[in-house]
């Protein structure tokens, strides 16, 4: 029963937002919100107040697979095979062929299990894949040399980077040594999406001194989901 | 404009762009907001996941309901949160009732005398922050746990071993000082 009293329908209102109303006595309550505008806009008040009390908590990391479940369930989903043939760089066409040779040679993955590789290689140079990364279901990334890497100039760095998305620009992984694997926590990386840009470029001594690569790129390559 | 807000609006631009089909800014949107929410509905299922299940079906409905917000009635988040809190207090009961879980603002000391003479600032959402600590703590205990925990009155009472009438006033009165502080 919605009350006559003007205080009391404001103390209701206050209580339906917060939850506080179930079953019958909510749908009561929705029901008058959709016909009293000026209730309604009170309700949007509270809701937009409490914003303020979901910002008090810290951020949960997203689970890896959730996004790929979700562009699924909504049908937004591209087949990777498909993002490729769309990206008409050829070095992109080349890293499909790549990955595809790189994971018969490997031969049957290990645990945990990867959801995401990419295969870097040097601008312009997509017969000659210099690193493997891997991303496992548990967020961690693993990037392994693939070649021989010799022609780095001891005075600069190798430093890793990461592009999401473009609003954002590149975020760092890292600093890279030549030759070496590495494993980067998944709190680090982040969540990794198919299509997402990962790049090895050459910096001054310990990094760029911009939060952003200031050097040439040395390898290059997108994630693509297995 | 602080990042907090800048983000607010960055927000409402992208559920906008959604309701024109825009999958791309659905997964910014995504990134932007699923971190919180995901905390979010951890905290009102007691459970990770019921909790990402919740997350995932709120954020397909967003997806298949863009067209329904209307920015002129208030913030993509806002939005969001609603949608993501009448899902799992409708839907799912909390897997478990933890009395000793810590929420935020518990720690808050209760304020001096005159605890609705909090000042209105005209961010909203910190002014909410604000208000909430100027509530003494018996009022504002039992106003977070149906906040973050999604407890009914009668589910506070038994967590708190307080009378139901008790819990109902305190409730109340916590709601008019907050009112009142907001000034709603």
């Amino acid at each position: 029963m919605i009350p006559d009293n003007q205080e009391e329908q404001r103390l209701l209102i206050a209580e339906y937002v917060l939850g506080l109303h179930r079953g019958e006595q909510a749908v009561e309550i929705e029901r008058w919100l959709a016909e009293d505008e000026q209730a309604a806009r009170q309700a949007a008040y509270w809701r937009e107040h409490w914003v303020g009390a979901a910002e008090l908590l810290e951020p949960a990391r997203l689970p890896p697979g959730l996004w790929r479940r979700l562009a699924r369930e909504t049908g937004i989903a591209v087949p990777w095979w498909r993002g490729l043939w769309q990206s008409t760089p050829a070095w992109r066409f080349a890293s499909a062929a790549l990955l595809v040779a790189l994971v018969l040679a490997v031969g049957p993955l290990r645990q945990p299990a990867p959801v995401y590789t990419v295969v870097l290689q040097a601008p312009g140079e997509a017969a000659q894949p210099g690193w493997r990364i891997t991303v496992a279901d548990n967020g961690d990334l693993q990037l392994t040399p693939l070649a021989q890497q010799t022609d780095y100039r001891a005075d600069r760095s190798v430093q890793f980077w990461t592009l999401e998305n473009n609003a954002e620009g590149p975020r760092s992984l890292g600093l890279v040594e030549p030759g070496r694997s590495l494993v980067i926590p998944a709190e680090q990386v982040g969540g990794v999406e198919s299509g997402q840009l990962f790049e090895l470029t050459l910096e001054p001594p310990g990094g760029s001194p911009e939060p952003r690569p200031t050097g040439p790129v040395l390898f290059i390559g997108r994630a693509v989901a297995l | 404009m602080d990042e907090s807000n800048h983000q607010l609006e960055q927000a409402t631009v992208l559920l906008l762009a959604c309701a024109r089909g825009d999958a791309k800014a659905f997964q910014r949107l995504y990134r932007l907001e699923a971190p919180r929410m995901l905390a979010l509905a951890r905290r009102l299922s007691g459970d990770p996941e019921l909790a990402e299940e919740a997350l995932q079906d709120t954020f397909v409905q967003v997806w298949r309901n863009a067209v329904r917000f209307h920015s002129e009635k208030g913030s993509a988040r806002a939005w969001l949160y609603a949608l993501l809190r009448y899902r799992l207090i409708n839907q799912h009961r909390r897997a478990k009732r933890d009395d000793a879980e810590a929420l935020p603002g518990d720690d808050w000391p209760d304020p001096g005398p005159n605890p609705e003479q909090c000042s209105m600032q005209s961010d909203q959402r910190r002014a909410m922050q604000e208000c909430l600590r100027g509530l003494q703590g018996d009022r504002r205990r039992p106003i977070l746990m149906a906040f973050y925990q999604g407890f009914t009155y009668e589910q506070i009472a038994e967590t708190l071993a307080v009378p139901l009438g008790t819990i109902k006033s305190r409730v109340r009165t916590g709601l008019k000082g907050l009112q009142e502080c907001l000034r709603l």
